[in-house]
């Protein structure tokens, strides 16, 4: 279940964040959690209809893709922050994202009262016909006295606070699942992935057969390409494609490039075929990733795509245990994003970690145990020295 | 003649609320000098932690100081007060308090049935607050539905009920300036008050 926590504050210090961040910390085994900030969207003014902007699309987005939101709100004059009231206008001008979406109110406060009359006004508003998400009733998690709730490490000090912070959010899981329920049918589902790539994105080079063994030196003629000892200027950096080549080829993993219309674009070539983890040819260079999958696969890639474009998740993992017990080969599917958020592809990186945990054993003098408990997992991270090594690894890289 | 802020609620180009109060300051031209003041160049409140206020903001805050009175015509977004008000009250109320014990007239005008009575109510809640603390006219409130079709092309109400409500309701609210101005013993308390007041400190 994938929850994201809204800071309704743009105030630099704001313990309305702190308590998202002990939300996720204590909590992220509930869950999947994610605080996002509002801190870059512009104040709403309906004669300048910023909706298609990164900030606003990108908040868009993350609700869209979420099955619950939690936000977190100050109270200022007896009532939300102006840039919060903002958002949510944003949000319910052009585009609806709150649309019947489950939402939880929580809120902190310099004072006993822990924005209880910005709560209410919350709910009002979240009420609206233009935002209609769907409130949790009761509840109400008001922090008071913030400055002295939080330790130095930041986790809220009295257990018993901790304890109703708990139910509150065991219910809201709840919540979720009943609403789900109220909503049925279930909404329409990402689009479907086209894997044969008959798309077009501005960078798709036309004119070549994608499946000819030899695309890339016909595309490469095509465009014009550079090659050897030319200069290609990077953020941030200058080097030549050759230095390129040395960089990506001396990466310990293999990697893979597919864009955003799902064309096999790059690998850095440093093996045969047969020596690889995942198995390519130079000749698939260019290919629609139909071609680099047997059929079998199809419903499998088109899921992993559909999560990273959507921004369901920014990245999808899985462990391919075909290679013996002494290597643990994980392959990791990343979105990519251009600087305005929108989705450019995907970087495939494969990698045999079990060198790396055992590094990692070797320098901290931990123990593999077995039969690990996963959920206590998520609170013991971050305790640090007393982390489990199992799940401590397998998370942190 | 008294002098009067007339406060549009919203950073819109086109605004019903607006018009409304430029339908007063005519309306009214005989009886008191109302000023139009925008909020529209209001930067988004971010609590910065040097209190610095913007140059639009002191220049509203001087204005409100030297008035009588304000008018807030409010619209409704989502039940409440568009982002743009709540900001411009946001900065008007940090460090600065140019509301404290202000007489403050409550008017709104929507497109559609409820003449923004949700956000009206809110706007009272939040005039009330420690730092805004301003004199908000009780009991009385003007609430102008289906605004699009209120006005006439020279920009009059053109239902004459609408006229005679805000006609007798202006009249109350200048008695109103007039008793509040008696209840300011407390005034310079209320001042520091709201000045000295911190959530930080409580």
């Amino acid at each position: 279940m994938k929850i994201v926590g809204i800071v309704g504050s743009n105030a630099e210090l704001s313990y309305n964040r702190k308590l998202l961040q002990f939300i996720e910390k204590q909590f992220g085994s509930m869950f999947d959690f994610e605080v996002i900030e509002i801190k870059d969207i512009p104040l709403f003014n309906q004669s300048n209809d910023q909706t298609n902007s990164a900030p606003i699309q990108n908040i868009h987005r993350k609700i869209l893709n979420a099955d619950g939101v939690i936000i977190a709100t100050p109270e200022h004059n007896h009532t939300i922050p102006a840039a919060l009231k903002s958002v949510l206008e944003w949000l319910s001008f052009n585009i609806h994202s709150l649309d019947e979406k489950p939402v939880m109110i929580v809120g902190a406060s310099y004072y006993d009262q822990g924005s209880s009359r910005a709560q209410l006004h919350l709910r009002q508003i979240l009420d609206a016909p233009g935002v209609n998400a769907m409130v949790m009733p009761g509840n109400e998690f008001l922090l008071g006295k913030v400055k002295e709730a939080f330790d130095e490490k930041d986790r809220l000090k009295d257990q018993g606070t901790i304890d109703f912070l708990k139910t509150c959010l065991e219910k809201f899981v709840k919540f979720i699942n009943v609403v789900t329920v109220l909503e049925a049918p279930k909404k329409e589902a990402a689009k479907p992935e086209d894997l044969h790539a008959t798309g077009k994105v501005d960078t798709t080079i036309e004119g070549v057969d994608m499946e000819a063994d030899d695309w890339l030196e016909q595309a490469a003629e095509l465009v014009d390409a550079v090659e050897g000892n030319t200069y290609v200027k990077l953020d941030r950096g200058l080097l030549t494609v050759d230095q390129l080549n040395y960089f990506l080829s001396s990466m310990p993993m293999e990697l893979t490039y597919a864009d955003s219309n799902n064309q096999f674009l790059y690998y850095n070539h440093t093996k045969p075929m047969e020596e690889m983890l995942a198995g390519r040819t130079p000749g698939q260079v260019g290919n629609p990733l139909a071609k680099c999958h047997p059929e079998k696969s199809f419903k499998g890639v088109e899921w992993v795509l559909q999560q990273l474009r959507s921004g369901a998740m920014d990245s999808v993992r899985v462990n391919v245990p075909t290679h013996g017990p002494d290597k643990f080969v994980v392959h990791n599917y990343q979105a990519m994003h251009d600087p305005e958020g929108n989705y450019v592809g995907v970087n495939e990186y494969i990698l045999d970690f079990k060198p790396i945990v055992d590094w990692y054993l070797e320098q901290t003098g931990m123990k593999l145990e077995g039969n690990v408990d996963a959920v206590s997992s998520a609170s013991v991270k971050d305790e640090g020295e007393t982390v489990d090594a199992v799940s401590g690894a397998s998370e942190s890289y | 003649m008294q002098k009067f802020i007339g406060l549009v609620g919203t950073n819109s180009d086109r605004s019903t609320n607006r018009q409304l109060l430029q339908f007063m300051e005519k309306h009214f031209s005989d009886k008191a000098e109302i000023e139009i003041v925008e909020i529209k160049e209001v930067p988004i409140f971010n609590k910065p932690a040097d209190r610095t206020i913007p140059e639009e903001v002191a220049k509203i805050a001087k204005k409100i100081d030297e008035a009588a009175g304000v008018i807030i015509s409010t619209p409704e977004y989502d039940h409440s007060v568009p982002a743009a008000l709540s900001n411009a009250l946001n900065w008007l109320s940090y460090g600065i308090y140019p509301f404290v014990d202000k007489p403050v007239m409550i008017t709104g005008a929507s497109y559609g049935t409820l003449g923004s009575s949700r956000a009206q109510m809110h706007l009272r809640q939040i005039l009330d607050a420690p730092e805004l603390k301003a004199r908000i006219m009780p009991s009385s409130e003007f609430l102008l539905s289906h605004s699009l079709q209120a006005f006439d092309k020279d920009n009059n109400l053109n239902n004459q009920e609408h006229v005679e409500k805000l006609e007798e309701l202006f009249a109350d609210f200048l008695t109103f300036v007039e008793i509040t101005n008696q209840l300011n013993h407390a005034h310079a308390l209320n001042k520091k008050a709201a000045a000295d007041f911190s959530w930080e400190e409580i």
